[in-house]
């Protein structure tokens, strides 16, 4: 096994060229999985409101898509589109995010009052009006939470994928090191995967989940 | 132009859920200018009467009639924690395209009359409840509602702001010659300013007194209703009859 200062070697041999693309590529597949699964999320948020078919179509897709391996999305995806195509990353990353935001947009819409409803009502809003000014804000707090987790989730799962079919990306790097029997490569990666995820909690999803948790304290 | 008469009139109504009464053949009007509280022990369905006569909720049996808009204030602020006091004020006037210069006077009123000016750029979490209960008061209020339907609004407030609220709704129906109805579960607190005041039963909640306090002098007020409670509860009819 290598030590530290064997990796952190290993790793400033990399070039900055390499370790920012490839770090950006991670984050990118992520960040657009994520904002898939974030707009279906959405999406089946608002079916959810439709009535009590759609209602119950929702929650039990919701469990199915938590009921399914990661690995089988995986393996699924890389024969469907190939080895080399981008897709699977960042879709398997939209499925990984996507039943933890919804639940969070259910839960949020569960627990938004029907009298919120009833004085946007009495108030002359329109139906898109309540949408945009009464219900989507007050998802705000629980999406900022599961927004949190679901990021972190995509990071972590995306690099999964980029390690089964993929030309470049931390998953990608981390798999050919392992490949070519270079555990310096492997464990190098690996801590600037850590590293990423650090950062992005730390420097966004943690501010940005206590922005909008303020907005739950009700006067 | 000042009207008269009516602006409320509810018959009969009763309601029910899941076969249980809350309401039974309730009775109860309101004049234009006039302010009209209804008191009554928790459970007594009075959250339930605002809701019918706001048309909210359609009684099972009975009649009310509105001979104006009514708009309701609902028990709990719902201020939108999101939106600063003004935006939510504004909130109402923006739907129904009110010019901003109007919205602006319409906003400027309420905030004198409620005690809200230097409030208006806080959001709903750095005022105190006494003052969110009164943005949520004007919301309603800048619409111009004929009819004011209040749900509890005076529960938690401490008595000067009570008072001053108590005071701008008075002031709301009597200048303004809406009809302004309040429901709260204390006698003391609604009585000396109310026009009349209609007392609720034990569940289900029926009429069994309406205290006439127009032209009683608001210190001699609660003594007024009191007596009348003691004669209630003493079996002891009313002398001349009437209401």
């Amino acid at each position: 096994m290598p030590g530290i200062p064997g990796t952190l070697g290993f790793l400033a041999s990399q070039g900055a060229w390499a370790l920012a693309y490839n770090t950006g590529l991670t984050l990118a597949r992520s960040l657009a999985g994520f904002l898939v699964g974030f707009a279906a999320a959405l999406a089946l948020g608002f079916a959810y409101t439709l009535g009590p078919l759609a209602r119950e179509t929702v929650r039990a897709l919701n469990t199915i898509l938590q009921s399914i391996s990661v690995l089988i999305w995986v393996v699924v995806l890389v024969m469907i589109f190939g080895v080399l195509s981008p897709i699977p990353p960042v879709l398997v990353a939209a499925l990984v995010s996507l039943p933890i935001l919804l639940a969070a947009v259910v839960s949020g819409l569960e627990a938004s009052s029907r009298r919120l409803a009833e004085l946007a009502s009495m108030l002359g809003a329109s139906r898109g009006a309540y949408y945009r000014d009464f219900l989507l804000p007050s998802l705000a707090p629980p999406l900022a939470g599961a927004t949190r987790s679901a990021l972190g989730a995509a990071l972590r799962i995306s690099v999964v994928a980029e390690a089964f079919g993929s030309s470049g990306g931390i998953g990608y790097m981390i798999a050919n090191y392992y490949n070519l029997a270079e555990p310096r490569g492997v464990f190098a990666w690996g801590l600037v995967l850590v590293a990423l995820m650090i950062a992005l909690d730390k420097g966004v999803l943690e501010p940005l989940e206590g922005r909008a948790a303020r907005w739950s304290v009700e006067a | 132009m000042e009207r008269r008469g009516l602006a409320l009139e509810a018959r009969g109504v009763s309601k029910s859920y899941s076969g249980r009464p809350v309401l039974v053949a309730v009775d109860l009007e309101a004049r234009w200018g006039e302010v009209v509280a209804i008191v009554g022990p928790n459970g007594a369905g009075k959250t339930t009467l605002l809701r019918i006569l706001a048309g909210l909720e359609e009684p099972d049996s009975g009649t009310v009639r509105l001979h104006g808009r009514a708009l309701m204030v609902f028990q709990e602020n719902l201020l939108l924690p999101w939106k600063r006091l003004g935006d939510n004020i504004l909130l109402g006037l923006r739907y129904a395209r009110v010019p901003r210069g109007e919205a602006r006077e319409r906003l400027e009123w309420a905030s004198r009359l409620l005690g809200l000016e230097g409030y208006l750029d806080k959001y709903p979490w750095q005022v105190s409840g006494g003052t969110a209960r009164k943005a949520a008061i004007a919301r309603i209020l800048v619409l111009d509602p004929d009819i004011l339907l209040l749900d509890e609004p005076l529960a938690g407030l401490d008595v000067s702001t009570r008072r001053s609220l108590m005071e701008g709704l008075v002031s709301v129906a009597r200048g303004r010659g809406k009809a302004v109805v309040v429901v709260d579960h204390s006698v003391d607190s609604v009585a000396r300013y109310a026009d009349r005041l209609y007392i609720l039963s034990q569940p289900p909640g029926r009429v069994v007194a309406v205290v006439d306090l127009a032209g009683v002098p608001p210190g001699e007020r609660p003594g007024r209703v009191y007596r009348e409670l003691e004669r209630i509860a003493s079996g002891v009819p009313r002398e001349g009859g009437g209401a």
